[in-house]
């Protein structure tokens, strides 16, 4: 940096008062901290939104699950056999069983398709975190009923639930056997996640193989692992393990393609706010062609002293740029208290039906605002380039006659 | 000899007519020499003046600073008109948000010197100028006369070889106007400054050593 840059940087931060909040400014650092405001808000919300989806279906779903090549339950003796072979992995966190399928749940005139699990019992079943209300840990003829479903059915805590199990293996010219059963409603269920929320009903092991007319067995085996990115690597080295007998399905298999999907939406979403940049940048462009018209007598006589083009460049692109950092800053804190605003608002809930989720969330993650930070000053700094051009097309000689 | 301007001629088109502002106009300036250009307004005075100093170009002739061949376009220009050249013009052309001091050491710093140095430097030149009290004052907080002194100062912080003064005092006042003229007189006399005056006071000019009068085109020796 030359002698006359450094000392021209100097007044600026020196005397930003005097040289920087000009009115010319104004127009310019609204235009970039509103854009950038908008594009940080916008790469937040859908962070969080990324975020949020991935720990319910990692939180929600099994990271693996292990059920029969055949379609029939796994029996006591081979979910030993299952454990034996976990167990030699240090990545699982636990592996539990699971026996679940679908059947209608009614309330008076009101019937719902629901999905029904239940788990052995334990301390701090896998659904533990999600209860909402009431309690945890149920009781025969007890039932843990979800969120949605609960509004849907008209049900309240206390409530009796009828859970009804139609025996689609035993169709007859009659019809469709089921079994059914009341339950008091003692938990309720809501993670977030709507399909969860929507249709998931829990009551305890022996309850559930009464409604199956299952005696023994589960239809699914559950690992958790320490690490869910290494569930894909790790379900290959298990599925050689468990052999033919076996079917296991890591959690990408189904969930993958709707998080890259959802990460995919969120860059668009970037690329397409930071066009509003690149509209701010116009701002940009007229200002720095106001500072040059306005100040071209000055820019002359630092000519006329012997300044060089690029020193008088760079004299420019320091004090715009100064202000146009400035303000990708200051857009970064408006981002910052939009995605908070957004997120605290009780006007709006996402529709689980159609998102997933119900709850708009905003994460505020380093590397999303380093690369807002670097896409808003480089394209800034674009901007800033092109109408220096004109101070090249500058005749100091006109300049200084034109004054007289 | 430190600068020798050879066979001038400049030309401008204006509409349909072809002005011709310099016809073999020929000027040699040395260590010392004080000389005023003269003449009509638009006759080309300070067209002539901004040839010397390399901001225009002529159309054909050739220029010379300290024996070197020089040219507005040259690459090297910019360093001659910085550390060989001053310049004062009829309007301070002083940057509005710099002070004084701020504003006299613009020449140093491009010329890489230090900051600290200039500084001290200016304020020892606007003292000389009678400017002491005013090393911190913004231009409009000076008069008219100041600033002409502020931008004398600017002109011989780098200690140039030449002055190119243009219409120094053309917009001051009576008074001002005198200031500023003794003050190049001074300077010339106790620092052997050399200076190039264009000014259309006749009387002015006078007091210069060497005084040209511009007439259609041809430079014209008055005196000296």
């Amino acid at each position: 940096m030359e002698r006359l840059e450094r000392f021209f940087l100097k007044r600026y931060i020196e005397a930003p008062k005097r040289n920087l909040f000009r009115f010319s400014f104004v127009f310019m650092v609204l235009g970039i901290m509103l854009s950038v405001g908008i594009l940080s808000a916008g790469l937040h919300l859908f962070q969080g939104y990324e975020s949020t989806l991935r720990k319910l279906l990692l939180d929600s779903f099994s990271h693996i699950g292990i059920s029969s090549a055949y379609g029939e339950m796994i029996s006591e003796a081979q979910y030993e056999e299952i454990i034996s072979y976990t167990d030699a992995f240090p990545e699982i966190e636990s592996t539990i069983p699971m026996l679940g399928f679908p059947l209608m749940a009614q309330k008076n005139d009101k019937i719902r398709a629901a999905s029904l699990k239940a788990y052995p019992d334990m301390a701090d079943p896998p659904f533990a975190k999600y209860i909402s209300l009431g309690k945890k840990n149920i009781s025969e003829g007890e039932v843990i009923v979800g969120h949605y479903l609960m509004q849907e059915l008209n049900l309240a805590i206390g409530d009796t639930l009828n859970l009804n199990y139609p025996r689609l293996d035993q169709i007859t010219p009659l019809g469709i056997p089921s079994t059914r059963s009341d339950f008091r409603i003692a938990g309720v269920y809501r993670s977030g996640y709507y399909e969860n929320d929507r249709s998931m009903v829990v009551v305890t092991m022996a309850n559930a193989r009464e409604l199956m007319m299952q005696p023994d067995g589960y239809s699914k085996i559950e690992l958790q692992l320490e690490d869910p990115g290494r569930a894909a690597q790790l379900n290959h080295r298990i599925s050689a393990i468990l052999g033919p007998d076996f079917i296991s399905i890591p959690w990408n298999y189904h969930a993958e393609s709707l998080l890259r999907l959802v990460a995919m939406e969120k860059w668009l979403i970037f690329i397409v706010f930071s066009f509003l940049v690149l509209i701010a940048g116009i701002n940009v462009i007229s200002t720095v062609s106001t500072i040059i018209i306005d100040q071209k007598a000055e820019i002359a006589v630092l000519k006329t002293l012997g300044a060089s083009r690029r020193t008088i460049h760079r004299m420019l692109v320091y004090r715009v740029g100064m202000v146009g950092v400035l303000s990708v800053f200051a857009g970064q804190v408006l981002g910052a208290l939009l995605s908070w605003f957004v997120e605290h608002q009780s006007f709006y809930r996402l529709k689980g039906d159609v998102y997933f989720i119900d709850t708009l969330g905003a994460k505020i993650t380093l590397p999303n605002l380093a690369i807002i930070f670097a896409v808003a000053t480089a394209l800034i700094f674009i901007c800033i380039m092109i109408p220096l051009r004109q101070i090249d097309r500058m005749q100091i000689i006109e300049v200084i006659r034109n004054k007289h | 000899m430190i600068l020798s301007a050879r066979h001038l001629t400049k030309t401008y088109i204006d509409s349909d007519q072809t002005i011709e502002v310099l016809k073999d106009a020929s000027l040699d300036v040395q260590t010392g020499n004080m000389i005023s250009i003269t003449g009509k307004s638009g006759c080309g005075k300070s067209t002539m003046l901004h040839i010397m100093g390399l901001l225009d170009a002529p159309d054909s002739g050739e220029l010379y600073i300290c024996g070197e061949r020089v040219h507005s376009e040259s690459k090297s220009a910019p360093m001659i008109r910085n550390r060989d050249l001053g310049f004062v013009f009829q309007f301070h052309y002083l940057i509005e948000d710099l002070t004084a001091v701020e504003n006299v050491i613009l020449p140093m710093l491009i010329a890489g010197n230090q900051e600290s140095h200039a500084r001290l430097k200016a304020k020892e030149i606007l003292a000389l100028l009678g400017l002491a009290e005013r090393f911190n004052r913004y231009p409009n907080q000076l008069s008219g006369g100041e600033q002409q002194r502020v931008s004398l100062a600017r002109a011989l912080i780098n200690q140039p070889k030449i002055v190119f003064a243009d219409e120094p005092t053309g917009n001051l006042d009576p008074v001002h106007s005198n200031e500023v003229w003794e003050m190049i007189m001074n300077l010339n006399r106790e620092l052997n400054q050399a200076f190039v005056v264009v000014t259309h006071d006749v009387e002015a000019a006078n007091r210069a050593h060497k005084s040209y009068e511009l007439i259609d085109g041809r430079l014209n020796l008055k005196k000296g």
